[in-house]
């Protein structure tokens, strides 16, 4: 077995388990009882997510998936810190 | 050996030992009972789940000649969002739970005792 026959066969397998843990994310990103919970489900959902593209990557031959990772890394980050600062002060800075 | 298996071989396992902590960290998100306990649970999905699996992205990337000239590209964008990953991760999810526990926002319940809350002038326990 050659490499890329490995390394897509293995990627196979890996995909169907990102999207069923996605799948979980979402459910409590949408139903969570107060904002830090959904805004938890979120964060840690676009981090994986980043992997995930990085994984997709590999596996359709594409090197142009990789610069949408990395902002998709700073976004989510830029999302916590003004939830955090919105719900300390309840407003969102200048 | 081909030096390109090793690689790809370490690789593989980096990114199986993700995707299983993102399995695990994604059950319990929906399993644990409150905002403090679930912090646990980022933190496994988001250094385990995203971190790990992304070095071995890289290495696998690193290995695969068939990705060509431009799997350097992709080598290099996983590891520098692999470190933007380890850095940003936990001063997110630390600006969160602060702010959550000054705030007010997501109730401490269950709980055995609060010293934050004691040493704050609230009532604890």
């Amino acid at each position: 077995m050659s490499i890329e026959e490995q390394v897509t066969l293995f990627i196979l397998v890996a995909l169907p388990i990102y999207i069923a843990s996605f799948t979980l994310y979402v459910v409590r990103a949408l139903k969570g009882p107060t904002i830090p919970d959904m805004v938890l489900a979120i964060d840690a959902m676009t981090y994986d997510l980043a992997a995930f593209l990085v994984v997709l990557a590999i596996f359709f031959r594409s090197p142009i998936l990789i610069p949408v990772a990395i902002v998709l890394a700073l976004w989510v980050y830029a999302l916590d810190i003004y939830v955090a600062k919105y719900l300390e002060a309840k407003e969102m800075g200048e | 050996m081909d030096p390109a298996w090793v690689l790809v071989v370490i690789g593989e396992v980096l990114v199986a030992i993700g995707v299983f902590c993102d399995l695990v960290a994604a059950i319990g998100m929906l399993r644990f009972p409150n905002f403090y306990v679930r912090l646990h649970a980022a933190t496994l999905g988001t250094i385990g789940g995203a971190f790990v699996p992304l070095i071995g992205a890289a290495l696998i990337a690193a290995g695969c000649e068939f990705l060509g000239p431009y799997r350097w590209f992709t080598v290099g964008g996983a590891l520098v969002t692999a470190f933007l990953v380890l850095i940003l991760a936990p001063a997110g999810s630390h600006a969160l739970a602060r702010a959550a526990h000054r705030s007010k926002a997501a109730v401490v319940e269950p709980k055995v005792v609060d010293h934050l809350e004691e040493d704050r002038g609230g009532g604890g326990s």
